[in-house]
């Protein structure tokens, strides 16, 4: 009885849009797209912060490498030549030289031990931290560093973080890439099945126009329906990324080596993704009224 | 209200459906228009509701040339005619009240809630007027091919219009319902709405004293005859 008689109640879209099988996994599709989307997203995100955590990291800081002396008196006597004219450079507020041991405690992850503990020659280092606001001219520090000891070395990291903040760009680059993807891609499905229900609805489309519908209100069928389903696709995806989130934040936590940045998002951050479905809605909504606009144009 | 100049019809290269055909009908008139099938009525009453354009000659409606409309303003004159198909044209998946409000939704007479408190009312007032009280909620598929023609008539006169055209609007009626719709059309027509009835029951149109234009093979045989001209005039096939 109840497909033959209707209950009262908010009164039905004229186009009957939700029946069509076209569109029946559009919502499954936006929600993949918006899923990739948010992993992208996340990704451009967590390299951003990585970049961010090294930058700040190295700033103000400087190594400089004194290559292994011949017997270990000269080398001492450089040493100490070398932390008294880093002290006596104007912007360099301090020069700690690294003892043996904790030269040691830094290589044995890679060398062991056993290694170590012999007559392995190691270059000594000296960690300098410096005034950001006055740095010292280190070109110049590390000419003048050269005449105490040949083959010095004087690393600001400038050139190893330049590359990484290149990376950092790219991949925050390619997550705009993946995203502009998306958005092409989703309008491109809802396009594609916006005219398939234009077609398969022609009749009831061509009624509405003769008993005087404009084309806004039989763009406004469409759009209403593609902004449904775009909404529950996009929350669907939204859902579906963060346990996957969830899952890369753990592996990093398992790594704990320092070096990678924890996954976790501040509030803006959290608000990008969840405007992410409502963009994917709005590309859907806008995509199909479009769709519909143009096509109904060409008619005569 | 309505006028035919010269207006010729084809689709592609095919035959003329019409030929040069001219005729006014006046703003309050009621008209019939007769003829066996094939002879042009459906074609003539799709360029009056602005489906069709002629392939030569003009068309002026509510005294604008057609041909000029843009899409828009073609929407709106639609708004001002009320149509009643041939074959109804009914939304199978809304109810009989759903389809009969479509007219107020697109005009968007039914937006607030004293509209459509309003024009709920009018709605189920038409419904019941047309003997389908009992069906308001009924899906045209369920209801019978006379109780369809009614949702049909019942969804073009809603909207009070000014020009309604009705496309053998009594051809799955019975005759007590046919004369009680023409009635409902007159009634219309004294408040100003300009009626044209296309149809092939001669019999039923000999009942109401309203000109008559008979068609036949696509042209004009007898144009808004009177009640005393249609009896002076020859009987077809005679």
């Amino acid at each position: 009885m109840a497909a033959l008689y209707r209950a009262r109640g908010r009164s039905r879209q004229a186009v009957p849009l939700d029946r069509d099988s076209a569109g029946r996994y559009l919502p499954l599709l936006v929600a993949i797209m918006v899923y990739l989307a948010v992993l992208a997203v996340a990704g451009a995100l967590m390299m951003t912060k990585l970049a961010e955590r090294w930058d700040s990291g190295l700033a103000g800081a400087l190594t400089v490498q004194i290559p292994p002396a011949a017997d270990t008196a000269a080398g001492e006597a450089t040493l100490e030549a070398v932390v008294a004219a880093l002290a006596a450079t104007p912007g360099v507020r301090s020069a700690e030289p690294l003892d043996r041991q904790a030269m040691s405690a830094l290589l044995e992850p890679w060398l062991g031990d056993a290694l170590l503990g012999g007559d392995l020659p190691l270059p000594r280092l000296v960690a300098v931290t410096i005034d950001t606001a006055a740095p010292p001219d280190i070109a110049a520090l590390q000419a003048r560093l050269e005449t105490l000891a040949p083959g010095v070395l004087v690393d600001d990291h400038q050139r190893w973080l330049a590359r990484l903040l290149d990376l950092a760009r790219a991949v925050e680059l390619m997550a705009l890439v993946v995203v502009l993807l998306v958005v092409l891609a989703a309008s491109i499905m809802v396009a594609f099945v916006t005219r398939m229900g234009l077609a398969a609805h022609q009749r009831s489309i061509e009624l509405l126009h003769l008993i005087g519908a404009q084309d806004a209100y039989v763009a406004r069928q469409f759009q209403n329906h593609a902004l449904g389903f775009g909404l529950r696709g996009g929350l669907l995806g939204l859902a579906a990324a963060l346990p996957t989130l969830y899952l890369a934040r753990l592996l990093l936590q398992r790594i704990d080596s320092g070096l990678l940045p924890e996954l976790s998002f501040r509030p803006h951050e959290w608000a990008c993704f969840v405007l992410l479905p409502v963009a994917a809605a709005l590309v859907t909504m806008l995509t199909a009224r479009v769709t519909v606009l143009r096509t109904l144009a060409r008619l005569p | 209200m309505v006028r035919f100049e010269e207006v010729v019809l084809r689709y592609g290269n095919g035959p003329e459906i019409l030929k040069r055909v001219s005729l006014q009908l006046d703003p309050g008139s009621y008209h019939f228009l007769v003829g066996p099938s094939g002879a042009g009525k459906s074609s003539l009453l799709r360029m009056m509701y602005l489906a069709q354009h002629p392939s030569a000659g003009r068309v002026a409606l509510f005294g604008r040339d057609v041909a000029g409309l843009s899409r828009r303003e073609t929407a709106l004159l639609r708004r001002r005619i009320g149509v009643v198909f041939q074959d109804f044209r009914l939304l199978d998946h809304l109810t009989a009240r759903e389809n009969v409000a479509l007219p107020l939704r697109i005009g968007g007479q039914s937006g607030a809630r004293a509209d459509k408190a309003r024009s709920g009312k009018e709605v189920e007032e038409l419904l019941a007027w047309v003997g389908l009280a009992d069906h308001m909620d009924a899906l045209p598929p369920t209801l019978s091919g006379g109780q369809q023609q009614r949702v049909a008539i019942a969804r073009a006169v809603i909207g009070r219009p000014s020009l309604l055209l009705a496309d053998e609007p009594t051809g799955n009626l019975d005759d007590r319902m046919a004369v009680r719709l023409l009635y409902l059309f007159e009634e219309l027509n004294k408040i100003g709405t300009t009626v044209v009835i296309a149809t092939h029951n001669e019999s039923l149109v000999q009942r109401f004293p309203h000109p008559v234009t008979r068609l036949r093979g696509g042209e004009v045989e007898i144009a808004a005859a009177t009640p005393a001209e249609r009896s002076a005039a020859p009987r077809p096939g005679a």
